[in-house]
Protein backbone atom coordinates (compact mmCIF):
# COMPACT_ATOMS: atom_id res chain seq x y z
CA UNK A 1 0.00 0.00 0.00
CA UNK A 2 1.40 3.50 -1.23
CA UNK A 3 2.19 5.82 1.26
CA UNK A 4 1.64 9.28 -0.96
CA UNK A 5 -1.91 7.49 -1.59
CA UNK A 6 -2.89 6.76 1.50
CA UNK A 7 -1.70 10.35 2.50
CA UNK A 8 -3.73 11.67 -0.47
CA UNK A 9 -6.88 9.48 0.72
CA UNK A 10 -6.59 11.13 4.17
CA UNK A 11 -6.47 14.67 2.97
CA UNK A 12 -9.81 14.24 0.04
CA UNK A 13 -11.88 12.23 3.35
CA UNK A 14 -11.09 15.36 5.55
CA UNK A 15 -11.77 17.99 2.77
CA UNK A 16 -15.06 15.89 2.00
CA UNK A 17 -16.15 16.41 5.08
CA UNK A 18 -15.03 20.15 5.76
CA UNK A 19 -17.32 20.58 3.22
CA UNK A 20 -20.27 18.59 4.57
CA UNK A 21 -20.19 20.49 7.96
CA UNK A 22 -18.69 24.45 6.57
CA UNK A 23 -21.90 26.71 6.81
CA UNK A 24 -19.89 29.01 3.92
CA UNK A 25 -20.67 27.96 0.11
CA UNK A 26 -17.20 29.28 -0.97
CA UNK A 27 -15.42 27.12 1.80
CA UNK A 28 -17.02 24.47 0.25
CA UNK A 29 -16.79 24.94 -3.23
CA UNK A 30 -12.79 25.06 -2.39
CA UNK A 31 -13.17 21.79 -0.60
CA UNK A 32 -14.36 19.95 -3.71
CA UNK A 33 -11.53 21.75 -5.92
CA UNK A 34 -9.55 20.23 -3.01
CA UNK A 35 -11.06 17.06 -3.54
CA UNK A 36 -11.29 16.75 -7.29
CA UNK A 37 -7.15 17.52 -7.33
CA UNK A 38 -6.60 14.67 -4.56
CA UNK A 39 -8.37 12.41 -6.98
CA UNK A 40 -6.56 13.67 -10.21
CA UNK A 41 -3.12 12.49 -7.94
CA UNK A 42 -4.64 9.16 -7.32
CA UNK A 43 -5.20 8.71 -10.94
CA UNK A 44 -1.93 9.18 -11.88
CA UNK A 45 -0.58 7.04 -9.38
CA UNK A 46 -2.13 4.74 -10.54
CA UNK A 47 -0.91 4.96 -13.70
CA UNK A 48 -4.12 6.65 -15.05
CA UNK A 49 -2.31 9.55 -16.57
CA UNK A 50 -4.62 10.66 -19.13
CA UNK A 51 -8.01 10.41 -17.27
CA UNK A 52 -5.56 12.45 -14.14
CA UNK A 53 -5.24 15.23 -17.05
CA UNK A 54 -8.69 15.19 -17.78
CA UNK A 55 -10.00 15.31 -14.27
CA UNK A 56 -7.66 18.32 -13.57
CA UNK A 57 -8.38 20.46 -16.79
CA UNK A 58 -12.47 19.10 -17.07
CA UNK A 59 -12.98 18.85 -13.53
CA UNK A 60 -11.24 21.18 -11.73
CA UNK A 61 -10.59 23.77 -14.53
CA UNK A 62 -13.52 24.04 -15.95
CA UNK A 63 -16.22 23.02 -13.74
CA UNK A 64 -14.93 24.16 -10.46
CA UNK A 65 -14.87 27.89 -11.81
CA UNK A 66 -18.12 27.84 -12.90
CA UNK A 67 -19.43 26.96 -9.29
CA UNK A 68 -17.69 29.57 -8.10
CA UNK A 69 -18.21 31.54 -10.43
CA UNK A 70 -21.83 31.47 -9.91
CA UNK A 71 -21.37 31.83 -6.31
CA UNK A 72 -19.79 35.27 -6.58
CA UNK A 73 -22.10 36.01 -8.91
CA UNK A 74 -25.28 35.34 -6.82
CA UNK A 75 -23.22 37.39 -3.37
CA UNK A 76 -24.05 34.04 -1.48
CA UNK A 77 -23.23 34.34 2.10
CA UNK A 78 -23.38 31.81 4.91
CA UNK A 79 -26.97 30.00 4.77
CA UNK A 80 -29.65 31.77 6.19
CA UNK A 81 -31.12 28.69 7.12
CA UNK A 82 -29.03 26.30 9.34
CA UNK A 83 -28.97 22.62 8.02
CA UNK A 84 -28.36 21.29 11.80
CA UNK A 85 -31.73 22.82 12.84
CA UNK A 86 -33.85 19.60 12.85
CA UNK A 87 -31.42 17.55 14.73
CA UNK A 88 -32.99 14.11 14.45
CA UNK A 89 -33.26 14.17 10.59
CA UNK A 90 -29.45 15.51 11.01
CA UNK A 91 -28.64 12.50 12.95
CA UNK A 92 -30.63 10.22 11.12
CA UNK A 93 -29.08 11.28 7.97
CA UNK A 94 -25.76 10.72 9.40
CA UNK A 95 -26.44 7.37 10.65
CA UNK A 96 -27.73 5.86 7.99
CA UNK A 97 -25.12 7.23 5.96
CA UNK A 98 -22.20 5.75 8.02
CA UNK A 99 -23.99 2.20 8.25
CA UNK A 100 -24.59 2.06 4.47
CA UNK A 101 -20.55 3.30 4.18
CA UNK A 102 -19.55 0.70 6.90
CA UNK A 103 -21.53 -2.16 4.92
CA UNK A 104 -20.05 -1.11 1.52
CA UNK A 105 -16.69 -1.06 3.00
CA UNK A 106 -17.31 -4.74 5.05
CA UNK A 107 -18.34 -6.19 1.20
CA UNK A 108 -15.51 -4.31 -0.89
CA UNK A 109 -12.58 -6.10 2.05
CA UNK A 110 -14.41 -9.38 1.65
CA UNK A 111 -14.57 -8.86 -2.03
CA UNK A 112 -10.27 -8.42 -2.09
CA UNK A 113 -9.43 -10.71 0.31
CA UNK A 114 -11.73 -13.74 -1.02
CA UNK A 115 -13.34 -13.33 -4.38
CA UNK A 116 -10.64 -11.12 -6.45
CA UNK A 117 -9.77 -14.83 -7.80
CA UNK A 118 -12.75 -15.58 -9.03
CA UNK A 119 -12.96 -12.61 -11.80
CA UNK A 120 -9.96 -13.22 -14.76
CA UNK A 121 -7.96 -10.32 -15.49
CA UNK A 122 -8.61 -8.48 -18.34
CA UNK A 123 -6.19 -8.11 -21.82
CA UNK A 124 -5.20 -4.59 -20.85
CA UNK A 125 -2.69 -5.22 -17.97
CA UNK A 126 0.07 -2.88 -17.24
CA UNK A 127 2.94 -4.42 -18.79
CA UNK A 128 0.56 -4.77 -21.85
CA UNK A 129 -0.15 -1.47 -22.17
CA UNK A 130 3.05 -0.27 -21.68
CA UNK A 131 4.10 -2.56 -24.67
CA UNK A 132 1.26 -1.34 -26.90
CA UNK A 133 2.45 2.89 -26.34
CA UNK A 134 1.10 4.03 -23.05
CA UNK A 135 -1.96 4.39 -21.50
CA UNK A 136 -3.06 7.52 -23.33
CA UNK A 137 -2.38 5.52 -26.76
CA UNK A 138 -4.53 2.94 -25.87
CA UNK A 139 -7.39 5.07 -24.41
CA UNK A 140 -7.22 6.90 -27.42
CA UNK A 141 -7.43 3.98 -29.85
CA UNK A 142 -10.33 2.57 -28.43
CA UNK A 143 -11.98 6.09 -28.04
CA UNK A 144 -11.68 6.61 -31.72
CA UNK A 145 -12.52 3.00 -33.04
CA UNK A 146 -14.50 0.83 -30.77
CA UNK A 147 -16.77 3.87 -28.80
CA UNK A 148 -16.47 6.57 -31.88
CA UNK A 149 -20.58 7.01 -31.72
CA UNK A 150 -20.41 7.14 -28.09
CA UNK A 151 -18.30 10.25 -28.59
CA UNK A 152 -20.01 11.66 -31.03
CA UNK A 153 -23.13 11.20 -29.36
CA UNK A 154 -21.41 12.42 -26.39
CA UNK A 155 -20.19 15.78 -28.25
CA UNK A 156 -24.02 16.24 -29.66
CA UNK A 157 -25.20 16.15 -25.94
CA UNK A 158 -22.77 18.78 -24.84
CA UNK A 159 -23.64 20.78 -27.74
CA UNK A 160 -27.40 20.82 -26.98
CA UNK A 161 -26.54 21.59 -23.05
CA UNK A 162 -24.49 24.23 -23.95
CA UNK A 163 -27.09 25.99 -25.92
CA UNK A 164 -30.11 25.03 -23.62
CA UNK A 165 -27.76 26.93 -20.70
CA UNK A 166 -27.80 30.06 -22.69
CA UNK A 167 -31.64 29.96 -23.49
CA UNK A 168 -31.55 29.41 -19.90
CA UNK A 169 -29.84 32.16 -18.32
CA UNK A 170 -31.21 34.55 -20.97
CA UNK A 171 -34.82 34.40 -20.87
CA UNK A 172 -36.76 36.20 -18.50
CA UNK A 173 -39.28 34.31 -17.18
CA UNK A 174 -43.01 36.25 -16.51
CA UNK B 1 -5.21 -3.64 2.74
CA UNK B 2 -4.07 -3.19 -0.46
CA UNK B 3 -4.14 0.10 -2.65
CA UNK B 4 -7.06 -1.24 -4.61
CA UNK B 5 -9.47 -1.54 -1.07
CA UNK B 6 -8.32 1.61 0.01
CA UNK B 7 -9.20 3.47 -3.34
CA UNK B 8 -12.56 1.52 -3.14
CA UNK B 9 -13.20 2.37 0.33
CA UNK B 10 -11.69 6.06 -0.40
CA UNK B 11 -14.56 5.82 -3.01
CA UNK B 12 -17.35 4.67 -0.80
CA UNK B 13 -16.53 7.65 1.72
CA UNK B 14 -16.90 10.57 -0.95
CA UNK B 15 -19.95 8.67 -1.86
CA UNK B 16 -21.41 8.98 1.48
CA UNK B 17 -20.14 12.76 2.01
CA UNK B 18 -21.86 13.48 -1.42
CA UNK B 19 -25.18 11.99 -0.71
CA UNK B 20 -25.35 13.45 3.29
CA UNK B 21 -24.23 16.53 0.89
CA UNK B 22 -27.43 16.49 -1.72
CA UNK B 23 -29.69 14.97 1.50
CA UNK B 24 -28.89 17.96 4.35
CA UNK B 25 -27.97 21.35 2.95
CA UNK B 26 -30.44 23.78 1.87
CA UNK B 27 -28.97 25.41 -0.61
CA UNK B 28 -29.53 24.35 -4.38
CA UNK B 29 -25.29 25.47 -5.10
CA UNK B 30 -24.87 22.92 -2.65
CA UNK B 31 -26.84 20.18 -3.57
CA UNK B 32 -25.33 20.47 -6.71
CA UNK B 33 -21.43 20.09 -5.58
CA UNK B 34 -22.83 17.19 -3.69
CA UNK B 35 -24.21 15.53 -6.90
CA UNK B 36 -20.56 16.34 -8.32
CA UNK B 37 -18.74 15.09 -5.10
CA UNK B 38 -21.41 11.96 -5.82
CA UNK B 39 -20.11 11.08 -9.82
CA UNK B 40 -16.81 12.13 -8.67
CA UNK B 41 -16.35 8.83 -6.29
CA UNK B 42 -18.24 6.95 -8.70
CA UNK B 43 -15.41 7.81 -11.10
CA UNK B 44 -12.77 6.79 -8.70
CA UNK B 45 -14.61 3.36 -8.12
CA UNK B 46 -14.66 2.56 -12.32
CA UNK B 47 -11.20 3.73 -12.75
CA UNK B 48 -9.54 1.75 -9.74
CA UNK B 49 -11.84 -1.49 -10.68
CA UNK B 50 -10.57 -1.25 -14.03
CA UNK B 51 -7.47 -0.94 -13.43
CA UNK B 52 -6.94 -3.43 -11.17
CA UNK B 53 -8.97 -5.97 -13.52
CA UNK B 54 -6.60 -5.08 -16.58
CA UNK B 55 -9.18 -3.14 -18.30
CA UNK B 56 -9.96 0.25 -20.07
CA UNK B 57 -13.53 -0.04 -19.84
CA UNK B 58 -14.17 2.02 -17.15
CA UNK B 59 -11.23 4.49 -18.15
CA UNK B 60 -13.30 5.16 -21.38
CA UNK B 61 -16.55 5.65 -19.38
CA UNK B 62 -14.82 8.19 -17.08
CA UNK B 63 -14.81 10.35 -19.87
CA UNK B 64 -18.48 9.98 -21.02
CA UNK B 65 -19.29 10.68 -17.34
CA UNK B 66 -17.01 13.83 -16.92
CA UNK B 67 -18.52 14.89 -20.07
CA UNK B 68 -22.24 14.48 -18.31
CA UNK B 69 -21.28 16.14 -15.25
CA UNK B 70 -19.86 19.09 -17.42
CA UNK B 71 -23.12 19.21 -19.00
CA UNK B 72 -25.14 18.88 -15.85
CA UNK B 73 -23.50 21.32 -14.43
CA UNK B 74 -24.10 24.10 -17.25
CA UNK B 75 -27.73 23.63 -17.18
CA UNK B 76 -27.81 23.26 -13.31
CA UNK B 77 -26.20 26.42 -12.88
CA UNK B 78 -28.40 28.26 -14.98
CA UNK B 79 -31.81 26.62 -13.49
CA UNK B 80 -30.20 28.41 -10.49
CA UNK B 81 -29.69 31.78 -11.53
CA UNK B 82 -33.48 31.73 -13.04
CA UNK B 83 -34.16 30.67 -9.62
CA UNK B 84 -32.18 33.42 -7.93
CA UNK B 85 -34.06 35.57 -10.23
CA UNK B 86 -37.27 34.79 -9.63
CA UNK B 87 -37.60 33.84 -5.57
CA UNK B 88 -34.73 36.21 -4.58
CA UNK B 89 -33.23 33.39 -2.54
CA UNK B 90 -31.23 29.77 -4.00
CA UNK B 91 -32.80 27.73 -0.85
CA UNK B 92 -34.82 24.82 -1.74
CA UNK B 93 -37.30 25.75 0.75
CA UNK B 94 -37.95 28.87 -1.34
CA UNK B 95 -38.99 27.14 -4.34
CA UNK B 96 -42.35 25.93 -3.35
CA UNK B 97 -44.93 26.94 -6.36
CA UNK B 98 -45.38 23.48 -7.26
CA UNK B 99 -46.66 22.26 -4.02
CA UNK B 100 -50.59 21.35 -3.89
Amino acid sequence: MSPVIIVLAVISAVLALTMLFTKNPITSALCLLGVLIMTAGIYGLIGEHLIATIQLVVYAGAIMVLFIFSIMLLNLNTESTDFKDKPGLFVGAIAMGFSVFGFIAFALNEHFANHRQDFPMGEFTSDKVAALGGNSKVLSHALFSQFYISFEVISLALLIAIVGAVVLAKRKFD
Amino acid sequence: MTNDVLIQVLAAFLFTIGMLVVLLRRDTIMVLMGIELLLNAANISLVAFSKSGGMIDGQLQVFFVITVAAAESAIGLSILVNLYRNFGSIQTQSATTLKG
